[in-house]
């Protein structure tokens, strides 16, 4: 996934080192099966033959893209995952992208009978940079709390986070968001946060980091935004949705708030 | 290599005395085609190994995973969460008996167990595919070569090299292109405990048999025998001497076995390979080198290269090429479908395998069953290699020299 993995595990069964492992190896192998750009990678298999024939899919994998859809069809198209070739037009991913110029996400069709999934065109190219991070965070978080972990602090590139628990003072996990010491500050026990921000990882003068499928061009500079609630996944995704949509839509998922990075709370 | 596959395969230019050439794999081979509805088959013991197995076997058409046996409750609802529909078994016996429309079985328990599931489910008249290493002690790989011997059915050893699109590519330049081979090498360095969570302390001998003795065949028999069968298929010849040494260098936690080990096997004509395992240190991660008098052989599972030295005579396939740092020297990749790849701009693409090396071994054995193909690597090579192993682990423990029986 292109970024750095981090676990703090602080309580839970006696030998953390080895529950840790369990965690990381969790997040690698959602790494190897999610990854755009490893010729095989369960994603890359998909790319090539989901136009095709249907591909089955494990449980948690469904899911996963079941999760994506609804955020595409809930946030009015501002998330989608067939935002790939986009992406690589304005110079956001590497070129190494097939498929056309264009997004469409309603060309995924998910069969809840057989978990399989299919394209019902040619040339789409799924990107799950906007929401793989959350899936594996909340995969890696449900592997340690099944071992008996009941304090950890989890993280993908500072830019998703998990909680388990609460940290060792008792008041939960205090998260200061973007990089100024004003920044915000939200406190997780047992949640999980994301941020999306435009305007990150650009020089100035460089356009948004961000595309908006439902245009095919840039979303605007200086949109960041923190979505908070039950699940990693989820949370990666509306997160994007949102610094799409310039504002926080009244449909967020039950329990979900989402935080500007300018200090205004929703 | 076919024909087909050095046309394939081509070179441009060669940069520098020492060029690495990355092998292309032949990615031609069609998936096992399916005929009618897909045949039936269970996975027994549904751990790590067993949950990649099953994300594997879903990408085969031909097939279905209709039932999954493990006698660990959690391990057992997890792998059913993978695929759906299937059947979930405490016991291999209640599954062969229960489900007569299983056709093939895949044995991924701890090495231990291998050998009463694969007699029974064999004596069943299923199909089986039985994860490399085939067994913990020598009597239990003579068995289970024996009883695939006597079976009807297809009895596939997970010795993944012999399916590898990439390692199949190298075989025949082991000897086309290094001529009169020199040394090998071999390595596996991960930093990791080698040790799983236990649900409780009750099941840690059981979830750790990795780190029992009274279990456990130690690096060079769990990961080295893989490996080491590279060596054995490329020479067609086993090994006849293997002396080793093994030491706790990071993972002092009232374990025995080894985290660190070296050992050397030594081929009749004096052929050493030379190898090391260690779970302290990453560096490097898995490979294996075959030096030859013309060139020198780097296999890495997903990606292999060919260096060749300065005065090797040059064949008339190396055509095409990108270029490559590699261990500080610039070498030449070469890329499956490169013509193709090159018109689209698209050179990069061609790298790598499209299928972990785990899918080539699974689609081999599924290709033996429903196409009656080749059986890639047979119970008898999987006994051969894994004695290999077991031999190459005593070695190590005893830090002692241990001679090795005629294998074949």
């Amino acid at each position: 996934m292109g970024t750095r993995f981090e676990l703090v595990l602080v309580s839970g069964p006696a030998d953390l080192r080895t529950a840790g492992e369990a965690g990381v190896h969790e997040i690698e192998e959602w790494h190897r099966r999610l990854s755009r750009f490893a010729p095989d990678s369960l994603l890359s298999h998909i790319n090539r033959t989901a136009a095709t024939s249907p591909v089955r899919l494990d449980g948690d994998t469904f899911a996963l893209f079941a999760d994506a859809q609804r955020v595409r069809r809930e946030s009015g198209g501002a998330f989608d995952i067939t935002v790939a070739p986009l992406m690589a037009r304005h110079g956001f991913a590497p070129s190494a992208v097939r498929g056309e110029v264009g997004t469409d996400g309603s060309a995924i069709t998910l069969d809840e009978t057989t978990w399989t999934i299919r394209f019902t065109r040619s040339g789409l190219s799924l990107d799950l940079g906007g929401i793989g991070k959350g899936h594996a965070l909340d995969r890696a978080a449900a592997v340690l709390r099944g071992l008996g972990v009941t304090s950890a602090l989890l993280h993908g590139g500072t830019s998703s986070v998990s909680a388990i628990g609460s940290s060792p003072d008792g008041r939960g996990w205090h998260i200061r968001l973007g990089s100024s010491a004003a920044g915000p500050v939200v406190t997780l026990r047992d949640q999980a946060l994301a941020v999306s921000d435009a305007g990150s990882q650009r020089g100035e003068g460089e356009p948004a980091h961000l595309v908006d499928p439902r245009s095919a061009r840039p979303a605007p500079r200086g949109r960041a935004v923190a979505v908070i609630g039950a699940s990693a996944r989820l949370a990666d995704a509306w997160a994007t949705a949102v610094a799409v949509l310039g504002r926080v839509p009244g449909n967020l998922p039950s329990g979900y708030r989402a935080v500007h990075l300018a200090g205004a709370t929703s | 290599m076919t024909t087909r596959a050095d046309r394939r395969t081509f070179l441009v230019q060669t940069v520098g005395a020492l060029a690495g050439i990355a092998l292309v794999p032949d990615l031609t081979e069609p998936a096992p085609r399916r005929q009618g509805a897909p045949r039936r088959l269970a996975l027994i013991g549904a751990g790590r190994q067993g949950r990649a197995i099953l994300a594997e076997l879903q990408k085969l058409d031909a097939v279905e995973v209709a039932a999954i046996c493990d006698t660990a409750p959690a391990r057992l609802e997890t792998a059913l969460g993978r695929v759906k529909g299937a059947e979930g078994f405490a016991d291999h016996r209640a599954l062969l008996d229960g489900r007569s429309d299983i056709e093939a079985v895949v044995v991924a328990t701890p090495t231990h167990l291998h050998r009463a599931i694969v007699e029974h489910a064999l004596q069943a008249g299923r199909h089986v595919y039985c994860e490399a290493p085939i067994a913990a002690t020598v009597d239990d790989c003579r068995a289970i070569a024996s009883a695939a011997a006597a079976a009807r059915t297809v009895c596939h050893a997970g010795f993944q090299g012999r399916s590898n699109p990439t390692y199949k590519r190298a075989q025949p330049l082991v000897s086309a292109e290094l001529r009169t081979l020199v040394s090998m090498r071999a390595q596996f360095h991960r930093k990791t405990t080698w040790r799983f969570p236990a649900p409780d302390p009750g099941t840690e001998r059981e979830v750790n048999w990795r780190l029992d003795p009274a279990h456990s065949i130690g690096l060079a028999g769990e990961i080295g025998a893989q490996q080491f069968d590279v060596a054995h298929w490329f020479r067609s010849q086993y090994p006849v001497r293997a002396e080793g040494r093994g030491a706790i260098r990071l993972h002092r936690d009232g374990r025995d076995v080894p985290d660190t080990v070296e050992l050397d096997l030594t081929w009749e004509d004096g052929v050493v390979l030379r190898y090391g395992a260690t779970l302290a240190n990453s560096y490097g991660g898995q490979y294996e080198l075959f030096h030859g008098v013309n060139g020198a052989i780097r296999l890495g599972w997903t990606h292999g290269w060919l260096f060749k030295e300065a005065d090797a005579p040059t064949q008339g396939w190396e055509v095409y090429a990108t270029r490559q740092q590699f261990f500080g020297e610039e070498g030449i990749v070469l890329i499956a479908d490169a013509t193709k790849l090159a018109a689209q701009g698209d050179l990069k693409a061609g790298i790598g395998l499209p299928h972990p090396p785990l899918y080539y071994a699974l689609a081999d054995f599924v290709r033996s069953i429903v196409e009656g193909a080749h059986v890639a690597c047979s119970a008898e090579d999987g006994a051969r290699a894994t004695i290999v192993g077991i031999l190459a682990n005593q070695a190590v423990i005893g830090g002692r020299v241990v001679e090795i029986p005629t294998l074949g």
